[in-house]
């Protein structure tokens, strides 16, 4: 068995290749956190790799169930974190630091982040040589045979692989830094609907408070003779419809505070001590809007799905040499063989050592087939980045069209139909003074501007989620989750070693 | 408020540019008058001499003699007439004002009114109770073609009967008298007349009501039946001028109805007699006294009576709801219902809400609550002794012991001789042992009897079916 200097550089090669491609300490959290810098309010975090929690890994055996508890796989300075946020009314921005910090959900992809990244790791690493073992024997002789042998192609293409791993992983950071964009914007709609409901609640109550004084009236009128039971009814009715709504509108904001705690992945004490602002932020003045020129060059500068897809091209391009090299090459193979055979009869022994080198012979594929896969796929690749950069354009248009609508809705309501419905009010009240109208004439008159400023309220809240959808669509991703679709095709892409065969 | 206004003024010479330039050479010039207060009775500066009348809110149009024939111009024209102080109602009317001038002619003088249409319609002018030739009669389409807008036409006719009398529009009448396009003829009696009185005092006024909704200023004329603007001469109390007399002055008092509906008019303190209808003046034997005389739709009447009895007293229409200002006609009765603990839930969400109507409307005529802009109030007025809570066909008959002949201005109020003024009294207390009704739709005394099965059945509050119930 001699070693040869070529086995011995090649195994050296690897080795160095193997130990720069060590697995990131964070879990590659902050080559996420580069790519959302700049798309989430500052002080946003992500949360370290629960594995480093010291408290955790601590934990005593027989509290293994408390890892089931939604609260406790944090670190310890996470809750702390949590809870001084909670300690304010929570404000949209702070949702959103809390959804990033605290969402189990992002904690799982964050997981599955470092994991692949420790596969990949693996990938490069481990490149175990063959060994061939072999016996056979006849009526007279016994033959041992061993063989060590090593792919080499594996080895010729580490470099390659090495640097398409790595854009692998860089594709696979870019859609975790979409995943955390998209719980922002799940965090944002989540607490606009809560902090809405909430608001529309209120309205419904003093609705309530209100019907419930009217029906009274109506009651006392009854009972001195001044209404007839019908008449006495009727007011009831309105009564019991207000009632009725009103169970409606806690419904509601029960729900969409439930949601916005789930989002937040708050629970427990947690929840119960989540606090929300009075009132939706005010709309933004017209000049301070987005303006919608630069909307599509923003979206195909900023979105990180068509930064993934041109990423995925390139390494697409790059990966058409490896493919042909792998295509023609592919079992090209080096091998060392020591066999013995041994003479049954005289006990005499021979001993052949030698190197073997299998070549195939390109006879009837040239790579042709392997390289046509690799182009398709790089027209493929091409088209899909066509597709999402035509469908980045096309939602900048479409949510910035949503978003100004929104705006000129939710203005008109509080810039007119609020003020008109106030006057109408006002106009009732003074019909009242003059004995035109009646209390329950009055109470109906409130009843309508009271549900006019529910309807302002529901509007300035679709304003800030249609503003939720614009921002994602111009810098993060689609908001519709459709681009999300061709994740899976390129999940199915294996390493180019093993294609094609 | 006795003065005159009179203007021969721009206005007129703009809006005639419209009128025929031949036509109008020949026509006197129509004088307009902007105010709505009571002006001094037109003395006749020529012609046949009479008594003038005075037309409450209103004026009388001078005229000009013309080869022996008085020659009055009238100009249908949209006016805004100041109905009460702050309340102004778009209407049409003439020569500047709703109702239009007074005409004052005398029995068999020769007349010739031009009518100038300024309207943006058609019209004509119909002589309520003249005799007069067919085809001056005024109905549009049955004795003339209509006056169309920029036109002016001429009536000639002879006043061939003394008498109280109307003139108002026979082309799409409905709406242009929903609209306040109306006037008082009076054709005085040439010399002493057998049946007519000589009277110191002569008033003239015509009824009319409007529907003008709180908050707006023109008329809806397309209201039949439900109207809350109730007018003498198109003003609402308190802002009718005070009929004033002299101590036992003969005071005659002519009223035209051109409003849907009956008007009882009602004088308090004096009887008077009907001495005269449209129809000419009562003979003797048909005059009978009263104190309240029914002005049909229509028609006109002409009492008479002696101012003898000093005072303030009312008249007006005796229908409660003609001597009030605008309301709603739809409101429940709130009189006895407990409001307490209720107004203070209701002003969560109507901050300006008041509690009213919980013991009777007569809080409002002390309230001054914020109404509709332009809405005149459903109680209004003041008296010597606190809110008079009255608005619309109303006002009084001041009579005093000292005054001028022909002092019509408002006196002030009456100052009672000691002693005569209702007052509270101060003796022995009321039994408290007095049968009273204290329970809501419970008869005092009656028999408390249930009828099987149904005990359980009697709403809360609602009468006892024994109450009512003899078996
Ligand atoms: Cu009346």
């Amino acid at each position: 068995m001699t070693r040869l200097p070529a086995l011995t550089g090649a195994l050296c090669t690897v080795l160095i290749l193997a130990g720069c491609t060590s697995v990131a300490p964070d879990g590659l959290r902050s080559d996420v956190a580069r790519h959302t810098q700049g798309r989430l309010p500052a002080g946003t975090e992500l949360p370290s790799p629960a594995t480093a929690a010291g408290p955790q890994a601590d934990a005593p055996a027989g509290t293994a169930t408390a890892a089931l508890d939604p609260a406790s796989p944090h670190p310890a300075h996470h809750a702390a974190q949590v809870d001084a946020w909670l300690a304010q009314p929570v404000d949209a921005d702070t949702a959103v630091r809390i959804a990033v910090l605290n969402n189990p959900g992002l904690q799982a992809q964050l997981a599955q982040l470092a994991a692949q990244d420790a596969a990949r790791a693996q990938s490069l690493t481990l490149i175990n040589p063959s060994l061939t073992l072999g016996r056979f024997t006849n009526a007279h002789e016994r033959e041992l045979e061993r063989e060590i042998g090593l792919g080499i192609v594996d080895l010729i293409t580490l470099p390659w692989r090495a640097r398409w791993q790595g854009w692998q992983m860089e594709r696979a950071t870019l859609e975790t830094a979409q995943a955390v964009l998209r719980l922002a914007a799940d965090a944002r709609r989540a607490w606009l609907n809560a902090v809405a409901a909430q608001q529309t609640l209120q309205a419904h109550a003093r609705l309530h408070d209100a019907a419930v004084a009217g029906g009274e009236l109506a009651r006392r009128m009854a009972a001195v003779g001044n209404f007839s039971q019908l008449q006495q009814a009727r007011e009831l009715r309105v009564q019991q419809d207000a009632a009725a709504q009103l169970a409606r509108a806690r419904l509601a904001a029960a729900l969409a505070r439930e949601d916005l705690t789930r989002t937040l992945g708050l629970w427990g004490p947690q929840a119960m001590a989540l606090r929300l602002p009075a009132q939706l932020p005010p709309l933004p003045r017209a000049e301070d809007l987005r303006p919608g020129d630069a909307a599509e060059a923003t979206a195909l500068r900023e979105r990180l799905d068509v930064r993934a897809l041109r990423r995925d091209l390139d390494t697409t391009a790059d990966r058409l040499g490896v493919a042909r090299v792998g295509a023609l090459f592919g079992d090209m193979g080096l091998s060392h063989s020591r066999n013995t055979s041994t003479e049954r009869d005289s006990g005499h022994r021979e001993q052949t050592r030698g190197w073997e080198l299998t070549l195939p012979l390109p006879l009837f594929d040239w790579g042709g087939s392997a390289s046509a896969a690799a182009r398709a796929e790089l027209d493929r690749s091409a088209a899909r980045l066509r597709d999402t950069a035509l469908r980045a354009r096309s939602e900048a248009r479409s949510h910035w069209l949503r978003y100004r609508t929104a705006w000129d809705l939710a203005h008109q309501q509080h810039a007119e139909v609020l003020p008109t419905a106030q006057f109408m009010q006002d106009e009732a009240v003074l019909r009242y003074n003059g004995m035109f109208i009646s209390t329950w004439d009055l109470l109906a008159q409130a009843r309508s501007t009271t549900l006019a400023v529910a309807q302002a309220t529901d509007a300035v809240r679709d304003f800030w989620l249609a503003e939720v959808d614009l921002q994602l669509a111009l810098t993060g991703t689609s908001p519709d989750g459709a681009a999300s679709a061709p994740r899976d095709v390129a999940l199915t892409t294996s390493t180019p070693t093993r294609e094609g065969h | 408020m006795q003065r005159r206004h009179f203007f021969a003024g721009a206005a007129t010479a703009v809006a005639a540019a419209s009128v025929n330039r031949a036509a109008l050479a020949a026509l006197p010039e129509p004088v307009s008058q902007a105010s709505a207060d009571t002006a001094a009775p037109l003395a006749p500066p020529n012609g046949r001499p009479y008594r003038p009348v005075i037309t409450l809110n209103g004026w009388t149009l001078p005229w000009r003699m013309h080869n022996g024939v008085k020659e009055f111009h009238l100009v249908a024209e949209p006016v805004v007439r100041e109905v009460a102080p702050g309340f102004f109602v778009n209407m049409w009317g003439y020569n500047g004002q709703s109702p239009g001038p007074t005409i004052e002619v005398v029995h068999g003088d020769r007349v010739r009114l031009f009518v100038t249409n300024r309207l943006p319609e058609h019209t004509t002018v119909h002589w309520h109770g003249q005799r007069l030739p067919n085809g001056m009669d005024g109905v549009g389409g049955l004795t003339q073609p209509h006056i169309a807008p920029g036109k002016t036409f001429v009536y000639e006719f002879e006043a061939r009967r003394p008498g109280t009398f109307m003139y108002h529009p026979h082309a799409d009448e409905m709406v242009q008298m929903a609209m306040g396009m109306m006037g008082l003829w009076i054709t005085h009696p040439r010399g002493a007349h057998p049946l007519i009185a000589e009277v110191q005092r002569d008033y003239a006024l015509l009824l009319a009501a409007y529907d003008v909704e709180p908050g707006s200023k023109t008329p809806r004329v397309a209201e039949m039946t439900d109207f809350n603007i109730w007018t003498f001469n198109s003003r609402v109390f308190p802002a009718i001028s005070p009929l004033v007399a002299r101590q036992n002055d003969r005071v005659r008092i002519r009223v035209g109805n051109l409003t849907m509906t009956n008007h009882p008019i009602h004088l308090h303190g004096h009887e008077f007699e009907v001495t005269g209808t449209d129809g000419g003046p009562t003979p003797r034997a048909a005059r009978w006294p009263e104190v309240t005389t029914d002005v049909a739709v229509g028609q006109m009447r002409q009492v008479e009576f002696i101012a003898d009895e000093p005072g303030d007293w009312a008249f007006h229409c005796h229908k409660s709801h003609h001597t009030m200002g605008a309301m709603g006609h739809d409101l429940p009765t709130l009189i006895g219902v407990d409001h307490r603990g209720l107004v203070e839930k209701i002003q969560q969400i109507v901050p300006d809400y008041m509690r009213m109507g919980e013991r009777g409307m007569a809080d409002m005529g002390g309230m001054e609550m914020p109404l509709p802009d332009n809405t005149f109030p459903m109680m209004t007025g003041a008296g010597p002794f606190g809110p008079l809570e009255m608005g619309g066909m109303f006002t009084t008959l001041k009579v005093r012991r000292d005054l001028g002949a022909n002092d019509h201005r408002d006196p002030g109020w009456y100052r009672h001789p000691a002693g005569t003024v209702a007052r509270e009294w101060t003796g022995a207390p009321l039994d408290a042992q007095a049968p009273r009704q204290t329970a809501p739709g419970t008869a005092p005394g009656a028999a408390q009897v249930h009828k099987p099965g149904h005990a359980g059945h009697a709403a809360p509050g609602a009468p006892s079916p024994g109450a009512h119930d003899g078996h």
